[in-house]
């Protein structure tokens, strides 16, 4: 048999006592039909010992009254023993005739002298010597033959009322129910309280725990550790334990990801420092060329110009810079001009690997997409791929946009992406993934808060990642 | 059942009572009590032992059997000083029995033969009981037996052909619970006991009903074989018997029986027995 398990959403403190009530249930029923067989059984063998006890009397009484078929003295014989046989409740007496007609009847109105017995009623009589049973009609039937020697004098037979057996066993019955109901509710409230009692560290455990989704997981106090058993004290002293390493590591990964941030700052501030000094270089040549040719007219133009030129490339870089370093979240809507800013930023990292730059900017003018976000993971990305790839390889960015939502793919030559970090982009953790890959946890983090995410395309060699965001059509036409 | 050859019967009865008993010893009454009267109050039986010892001086043996033919065996066999029997037996004996005294019931030595119903049955005289079951008290009873016995004759009738089924109980008051548990839907019975027990046990007599009642007859008397009427014991008896009346005890008897006290009597009281007697033996 398969028993039919509770619904797990049930808590224990109903399931267990729940399952205590059945078990009770199931073994008081047993208990009860065992009793209950028993007292059957032990009144059974009560009533047939008193009612032959009762045969053996009257017989005796009754056996010469008999022979002489005397009508008086079998009579008073059944009528004297009526009332002596105490524990038996006899509804009739009848001693028959060999002839099968009756002699005398302890109840003479309904079994009139000389009259047949009914058919339906000697049918109720076993076999001589037996006692019959009828639980619905609570009555008992026993026959006994009379004899002198070997000749038959006549026939016995007594209907005896059980009525007060089957209201003793109906008695028992109810009493066992009613014993075995009162235990198993007591069992089952017992074991509400104790299974209560015995789940009352968890649920400490479940508000320590909750703490965690808030802000730092919070440890539980010793004063409240050495109140619970031992099992409990252990849990909590692990869970202590887990708190503190979890504590320490979100420590740690904040701690990176500060030095991740400034090492990007500083990785920016070389790269800006060096775009500005390029054309400086050449500035200086044009200010010496001014210096000493500036009287020549076509000298100037062109020393001008250089200078005009170089002061403009400065301030694309410093523009960039500014952007990037002191934009807000929220600021702006995304421009197509925001992306190709980031040449700026990348020039010198491309350039300093000796790796070739493939630039393919298909957005529009405008993309209600926060600016601020969508810059630091393309910046990411670059920076990533530009890392990931061999000298003299190919970076190379696609941004286009698409039944409503912005595609921006980054491609390189490298390695591809090692596991833990495509496993960072399958899910996104909320702590920094350990051991590195802090600028693409970075990058998923800023793609999921713009709705969007980053993912990794098929490509034979090294690794593509789109960053895709949907902003919707309609906004796109207003600003197209 | 047939009626018996009273005669033959008790004087086999009588003689094996005589083989089986020891004699009396002296100093002693033995008195034989038949169910004439209330036998079967055992309270009364010691009152009246304790009366008759006080009064007669003499140590007091009541003497009880189930038949009346038993006690009138012991009675004929000189068992018993004297014994309280029915007229009938002693009719069926009078040559060799003597009154020593009768009962006065409501101020007469007469009582009379009921014939009873069952109290739901319809009968209301004794013809209405044909071909039902009834109930005898003893064959050797006036009022229990011969009485009806005689009336039937009379109609050329006999029990046997006239009831479906008759049985004897060898008791009045046996006669009466028979009817009234419905064993048999009528019964013949003494008069004086079904009066007595209408008081004493008025829940059996209200199942029984009154259809015929008979002439009056002399009362069942004291009886003693005649040659020992003068004797010392029955002679103490007799005397005792008759001073009842002033004695505390003695009228607490009386007073249980319902009986004024106990008289003198001539044996022609009885006639009117042996006359019904003689028409039943000669319808034998």
């Amino acid at each position: 048999m398969r028993l039919t398990p509770l619904p797990r959403s049930w808590p224990l403190a109903v399931r267990v006592p729940l399952v205590v009530a059945v078990l009770m249930i199931a073994v008081s029923m047993l208990i009860g039909q065992v009793v209950l067989h028993r007292l059957a059984r032990d009144q059974e063998r009560h009533i047939a010992d008193l009612a032959a006890a009762y045969l053996d009397g009257v017989s005796t009484a009754v056996l010469p009254a008999a022979i002489r078929r005397d009508v008086w003295e079998a009579y008073d014989a059944l009528d004297r023993a009526r009332d002596r046989y105490q524990g038996l409740t006899i509804v009739f007496a009848v001693v028959t005739e060999p002839s099968g007609a009756v002699l005398a009847a302890s109840d003479p109105r309904r079994f009139p002298v000389g009259s047949a017995l009914p058919a339906d009623l000697t049918e109720r009589f076993g076999p001589d010597g037996r006692l019959t049973i009828d639980e619905r009609e609570e009555l008992a039937f026993l026959a006994r033959a009379l004899r002198e020697g070997t000749i038959p004098v006549g026939r016995i037979l007594v209907e005896l009322d059980i009525g007060t057996l089957i209201a003793e066993r109906r008695t028992v019955r109810w009493t066992l129910i009613g014993v075995n109901t009162a235990l198993t509710l007591l069992l089952a409230a017992l074991g509400v309280l104790l299974v209560r009692r015995m789940l009352a560290p968890l649920a400490i455990l479940r508000a320590h725990v909750a703490t965690g989704a808030e802000g730092p997981i919070r440890p539980v106090d010793e004063a409240v550790i050495v109140r619970q058993p031992g099992e409990f004290a252990a849990l909590f002293r692990a869970f202590n334990r887990t708190a503190r390493a979890v504590a320490e590591r979100e420590a740690m990964a904040a701690r990176l990801a500060e030095e991740e941030k400034y090492a990007l700052l500083g990785k920016l501030a070389s790269g800006m420092a060096h775009e500005v000094n390029n054309p400086l270089g050449g500035m200086f040549t044009a200010v010496d060329t001014l210096a000493r040719h500036g009287a020549d007219p076509a000298v100037r133009a062109r020393s001008i110009g250089f200078l005009r030129r170089g002061l403009s490339d400065i301030r694309d870089v410093v523009r960039a810079g500014l952007v990037t370093s002191k934009g807000r979240v929220g600021e702006a809507a995304l421009t197509r001009e925001d992306l190709d800013d980031l040449r700026h930023l990348i020039r010198h990292e491309v350039e300093r690997r000796g790796l070739t730059l493939a630039w393919q900017n298909d957005l529009p003018s405008e993309i209600p997409i926060d600016r601020t976000m969508v810059r630091q993971v393309a910046l990411n990305l670059l920076l990533n791929a530009c890392a990931a790839s061999p000298p003299g390889g190919r970076v190379t960015l696609e941004a286009t946009i698409a039944h409503g939502t912005l595609a921006l793919t980054v491609r390189d030559d490298g390695p591809g992406l090692p596991p833990a970090a495509r496993a960072t982009l399958a899910a996104v953790p909320d702590a920094p993934p350990p051991g590195g890959g802090l600028g693409l946890w970075t990058a998923a983090r800023l793609a999921a808060a713009l709705g969007g995410r980053i993912g990794e395309g098929d490509q034979a060699r090294g690794t593509a990642l789109t960053l895709t965001v949907p902003f919707g059509e309609r906004e796109l036409a207003r600003v197209a | 059942m047939t009626p018996h050859r009273a005669t033959r019967r008790v004087a086999l009865a009588g003689t094996l009572a005589l083989l089986a008993r020891p004699t009396r010893a002296a100093g002693t009454l033995t008195v034989g009590l038949t169910p004439v009267f209330l036998d079967s109050d055992l309270e009364l039986l010691r009152d009246l032992d304790a009366y008759l010892s006080a009064a007669t001086g003499l140590g007091v043996r009541l003497v009880k059997r189930r038949t009346y033919q038993e006690i009138t065996a012991l009675l004929l066999a000189g068992q018993l000083d004297a014994a309280w029997i029915c007229g009938y037996p002693f009719v069926q004996h009078a040559a060799r029995l003597a009154v020593v005294a009768v009962p006065l019931h409501r101020g007469r030595p007469l009582y009379q033969s009921y014939q009873i119903a069952r109290a739901d049955h319809a009968a209301k005289r004794l013809e209405d009981l044909r071909g039902t079951t009834h109930a005898f008290s003893d064959p050797d009873s006036n009022s229990g037996f011969l009485v009806t016995r005689y009336l039937l004759a009379a109609a050329g009738e006999r029990p046997e052909t006239f009831f479906a089924r008759s049985f004897f109980t060898f008791g009045h008051r046996n006669v009466i619970r028979a009817v009234q548990a419905g064993l048999a839907e009528g019964g013949s019975v003494d008069g004086y006991v079904w009066e007595v027990m209408a008081e004493r046990e008025p829940a059996i007599v209200a199942g029984t009903r009154v259809i015929g009642r008979s002439d009056w007859h002399g009362f069942p008397p004291i009886a003693s074989l005649a040659g020992a009427r003068r004797s010392e014991p029955v002679r103490a008896l007799a005397a005792a018997l008759a001073a009842m009346p002033e004695d505390p005890k003695g009228r607490a008897v009386l007073a249980t029986l319902q009986l004024d006290g106990f008289v003198p009597a001539e044996p022609a009281l009885f006639d009117s027995i042996a006359r019904m007697s003689a028409v039943v033996r000669a319808q034998t």
